[in-house]
């Protein structure tokens, strides 16, 4: 029998907003423990929450990004459990009212594309670190109250590639508006998976809910796994529950949370210290106006400065690599060239990173002094890529390490007519090989005049003057 | 409305409270009493009351962005049971393993 | 006259005139505290920090720098109301241990204003009740009948104005508990319009209800308070961007043209028939007096009690979830986990009608049950809402009982949660609507026990309600003095 994934993902992630959601204290990763606190963080009594209205705006702003439809009202209500990570034992999320409703987007997947929906995105808090220690665990209310958004897809995946693929999809769109940093080693951008199995042309099967997901690589896996544990259980005759299961990434499975009968009842009501909000068009129209542009936009442009479909691609794939691109091309505008140093040099460095760490180290406009240097011939390319390590290392001014690691590049013709006057003198096989039309001789030319001034020969140069010498 | 001592059970777990068994009886028959009176509320005809609310604008309304001192950590925990090195300290709240 | 007989606008015009000094009137108010301990009005004092800031007043005053408006006035805060380095225990178990580390919006203004705490006022426990008899600290009584109660749940604030431990307190209001039990010990308490005054760091029972009040022994006295207190409060984002007028300008011009109105539902049968013979006089004063009196028809006002339980106590539920014993309050001393801390915490933390109403609460919240109560509820709210605009555009003010009878006995009711809910059948339709009202005193009954009467406004119609109550005030006292 042949069975079909359904998947659903609810992404969320923190807001780069300077404060929290509800208070004035800082938004700020890893800030000594409590420092980053007031009433309201640590729900005393008597603390009331006051919305921050830049986290609104950067909701509103993702949704415009994804095509969501922004709700001119909108309410923030309590979600009520009790557990020591939420201070006021409620959450203020949405619900009924949420920011952002509808939406999506396009994920490539098997060479093709695929419209994933999404349901809404609401804004919302998020709950304090528990750190586990030996025999109790501490509470530090920092990260309590942080703003986060929801991303609620619609059940359109069916595969752990889908998902990923989406998942990147948001990471990325999330970036190119600038409203979060999406660290997931910072908790930053983290989902949860909804994951029904059923048999192609039968009703949908009972969803289940996969928390403790921390990579992208743990979401594939966990999809995996779930959906094969349920399709053997029905194998077996047996029965999926509506349950959340939590994903243990070291072991490679998956295990029930809570058992069915302490299912949560989570009495959303509007909370009734926070006034409803209303969002005018032309506030949306004017945060329409700041929406900085997407990936697909950049991509159009870039195909009209004339580079290809697969290095648009490969510019885009993350907003700091198109950043970057662009940052170049203000100081010095040779798409082409400036282009595939990227793509070749860049990308290569960037790959021996861990996925996660893949951030350019580069200043713009360093890249492009040192690349206006190799285009004009003060330096060759040896020199570049020289200077390159060096810029990627330790930082510094192109023009002053063309200086400091002797890499000028020596365009005296007559100084290069007494070197190779030499090498030709003291090599008369090779001038023979020449004279006979091997042409691929020159290269050893080339090469001896490099080692002979230290690798500062400009190449081009050197070539002409061999073809005169030996005539 | 009639409520079952089971539920008044479930509602005493849903709320963090314990009550004997002595206290949940005497419990359900004032709920009782209670729901009684709160069904006063169905004899107002609402047809056509929506539930919208008075609002704010979030362009003008709202909070800026701007960051305020937060409390020292001694103030923070200063009412805590237990702390420890500013921290809140809780029994290990242990994963269901 | 002794000086504690005095009104707060008296006092403040004597110290203004350096005929006395907050340091004299802070140990008057100390030396009455203690004489009349067996009220139980307050749970904590501040005699020390008082006497210090009183001096500073005095000093002030007396090098003639500029002062605040109520430089120098003692005044009691209700429990439920943080100040910085105070005990706040709402009257709980739970928050027995608890010292504020921030104050509340609305005595910060106070304090800016040269008023000088010296109290913190006992009450239900977190201000749910109306008879005061759920404290964690006992009782308090009424100061004209001991063996009565003195109204809740703000019955400290009161017994203390009332017995003149201080000039003037700060209450507070969900259903009532300002007004209730300032007519059962016959002074001055108002409502605000719900946004009229910061609820920043006042401890939530009912949010979308909850407002501070003044209590005073003048109408003037509550009026000079509210000038103070009220106003947009950017921590407080429920509080009303609305100017705040000057609600003394007009509190002399008398009734003459005021149309009051007056609704069959608050003089139904349940009222008291001594009570409404009060009103009664009180009504026909009025139109002697220039006032023009109509009808009005408050229909739906009968299925306001049933929409503030089921409202507060969903509000209560969300809202002292966060007594959890981990942040602040008293942690059950013995556990078995952290769920186990939850249960034995809150269990020992809270009183019995504290545990009723967070039930109840989460009752008409969980599934199943939220359409038929809580939203159902919530429109109800709104067909009364309307009712009153409505009956606003006939009349400038209404006009009915505080409370269908006077003060009961200690006791009497402390059983029977139905009937105990029923005092508030007058107060509660206001919170529902919130609108402002002030309750003040309307003579007394044949055992000398105070009748209150309620001069409710539209919305942000405080001004009004003053104007008219001062003129029944100036009528009802005279004689008196």
């Amino acid at each position: 029998m042949e069975y079909e994934t359904v998947i659903g993902l609810e992404v969320h992630s923190e807001l780069n907003t300077a404060t929290k959601c509800f208070c004035g204290c800082k938004n700020e990763f890893g800030a000594p423990v409590n420092t980053n606190c007031c009433p309201i963080c640590i729900a005393l009594p008597g603390a009331l929450p006051i919305v921050n209205s830049e986290a609104v705006k950067k909701a509103i702003l993702m949704g415009l990004a994804v095509g969501c439809k922004i709700s001119n009202y909108s309410v923030f209500e309590r979600k009520n459990y009790f557990y020591p990570d939420l201070a006021k034992a409620y959450q203020i999320s949405q619900a009924e009212y949420p920011l952002c409703i509808g939406g999506g987007v396009e994920i490539d997947i098997d060479g093709g594309k695929k419209y994933i929906r999404l349901n809404h995105i609401h804004l919302e808090e998020d709950a304090a670190k528990l750190i586990h220690t030996k025999g109790e665990t501490l509470v530090d209310y920092n990260r309590g109250g942080v703003p986060l958004i929801e991303m609620v897809s619609e059940p359109d995946m069916n595969s752990a590639d889908e998902a990923v693929a989406f998942l990147e999809k948001l990471r990325t769109t999330l970036l190119y508006a600038g409203v979060s940093d999406c660290k997931m080693q910072e908790g930053s951008i983290k989902c949860d998976v909804n994951v029904s199995v059923h048999q192609k042309g039968k009703p949908l099967g009972t969803r289940v809910e996969l928390k403790n997901l921390n990579s992208f690589r743990a979401v594939h896996r966990a999809i995996e796994y779930e959906s094969s544990r349920q399709i053997e259980e029905l194998e077996k005759g047996g029965k999926i529950f509506q349950e959340t299961r939590r994903w243990d990434d070291e072991r490679g499975i998956s295990y029930a949370m809570r058992s069915k009968e302490d299912s949560q009842d989570y009495r959303y009501f509007p909370d009734p210290d926070i006034v409803p909000i209303s969002v005018s068009e032309e506030y949306i129209a004017s945060i329409k106006r700041e929406l900085p542009r997407l990936a697909e936009q950049r991509k159009t442009e870039y195909l009209q400065l004339g580079l290809t479909e697969s290095d648009a691609d490969l510019l885009t794939a993350q907003r700091d690599y198109a950043d970057f691109f662009e940052g170049v091309l203000k100081e010095f505008n040779e798409p082409k060239f400036v282009c595939n140093w990227i793509t070749a040099e860049v990308f290569k460095k960037l790959n021996t990173l861990d996925v996660e760490e893949r951030t350019i180290p580069l200043e713009p406009k360093a890249l492009a002094t040192m690349l206006k240097l190799y285009k004009t011939g003060e330096i060759n390319q040896a020199g570049a890529r020289k200077i390159f390590d060096e810029l990627w290392e330790n930082g510094g001014d192109p023009v002053q390490l063309v200086d400091s690691l002797g890499l000028k590049q020596m365009n005296d013709s007559g100084a290069l007519e007494k070197v190779l006057a030499n090498i030709i003198e003291t090599n008369p096989k090779a001038v023979q090989e020449y004279r006979d039309g091997n042409e691929k001789i020159m290269a050893f030319f080339v090469g001896q005049a490099m080692k002979a001034t230290s690798g500062k020969a400009n190449p081009k140069l050197v070539a002409e003057i061999v073809k005169k010498l030996i005539k | 409305m009639s409520v079952t001592i089971d539920e008044v059970k479930k509602l005493a777990k849903l709320s963090r409270l314990e009550f004997t068994e002595e206290e949940s009886k005497q419990f359900l028959s004032e709920f009782e009493a209670i729901l009684r009176q709160v069904d006063a509320i169905n004899k107002v005809d609402v047809s056509g009351v929506d539930l919208l609310e008075s609002t704010i604008n979030a362009d003008t309304d709202l909070r800026k962005d701007s960051v305020r001192t937060s409390l020292e950590v001694e103030k923070i925990v200063a009412n805590a049971p237990e702390s420890e090195d500013g921290a809140f300290v809780v029994p290990l709240t242990v994963l269901e393993d | 006259m002794e000086l504690l007989d005095l009104s707060m606008s008296e006092i403040l015009t004597k110290l203004n005139n350096k005929e006395v000094t907050s340091v004299e009137l802070v140990k008057l108010c100390q030396k009455r505290i203690e004489e009349t301990k067996d009220l139980n009005a307050l749970i904590s004092t501040c005699f020390d920090t008082a006497l210090e800031q009183a001096k500073i007043i005095d000093s002030k005053r007396a090098k003639g720098e500029k002062v605040g408006e109520l430089a120098g006035v003692p005044m009691v805060i209700k429990d439920n109301i943080n100040i910085l380095g105070t005990k706040t225990t709402c009257a709980s178990k739970f928050l027995s241990n608890y010292t504020s580390i921030y104050t509340a919006t609305c005595v910060k203004k106070l304090l800016d204003a040269g008023v000088v705490v010296i109290g913190k006022a006992n009450m239900d426990e977190f201000a749910m009740g109306s008879s005061n008899e759920n404290s964690a600290f006992g009782p308090v009584k009424n100061p004209i009948d001991k063996t009565r109660v003195p109204g809740g749940s703000s019955g400290g604030s009161v017994c203390s104005v009332a017995s003149k431990q201080c000039f003037a307190s700060l209450g507070t209001e969900t259903g009532g508990s300002v007004r209730e039990p300032a007519s059962f010990c016959g002074v001055v308490g108002l409502k605000p319009t719900y946004g009229r005054v910061s609820r920043y760091g006042v401890v939530a029972f009912a949010s979308s209800l909850d407002q501070v009040g003044p209590v005073t022994r003048t109408v003037e006295d509550n009026a000079r308070i509210l000038s103070v207190i009220a106003g947009k409060d950017e921590m407080d984002m429920t509080s009303a961007n609305v100017a705040v007028p000057n609600y003394l300008a007009n509190i002399n011009k008398g009734v003459k043209g005021i149309k009051i109105g007056v609704a069959k539902q608050f003089f139904s049968d349940k009222l008291d028939g001594e009570v409404r013979s009060k009103l009664d006089d009180a009504i026909a004063w009025y139109q002697a007096n220039g006032a023009q009196i109509v009808d009005v028809d408050l229909p739906s006002i009968d299925a306001a009690l049933a929409v503030y339980y089921v409202l507060s106590s969903a509000e209560a539920a969300s809202n002292l979830a966060r007594f959890d014993g981990i942040r602040y309050g008293v942690r059950a001393d013995k556990y078995d986990d952290i769920i186990d801390l939850y249960f034995k915490s809150r269990t020992q933390g809270f009183g019995k009608e504290v545990k009723r109403r967070i039930m109840l609460g989460n009752y008409v919240l969980s599934s199943g049950y939220y359409d038929a109560f809580y939203r159902k509820a919530k429109r109800v709210q709104k067909v009364i809402k309307h009712e009153f605009i409505e009956a606003f555009k006939h009349c400038d003010v209404l006009l009915s009982p505080t409370t269908s009878t006077t003060a009961f006995k200690l006791g009497e009711k402390s059983n029977d949660p139905v009937a105990m809910y029923l005092s508030d059948v007058f107060t509660v339709p206001i919170n529902i609507a919130g609108v402002p009202s002030l309750s003040i005193p309307c003579g007394v009954d044949k055992q000398g026990l105070p009748v209150g009467m309620q001069i409710i406004g539209a919305h942000f119609e405080e001004a009004k309600i003053y104007q008219v109550a001062a003129a029944f005030e100036k009528h009802n006292t005279k004689g008196e003095k």
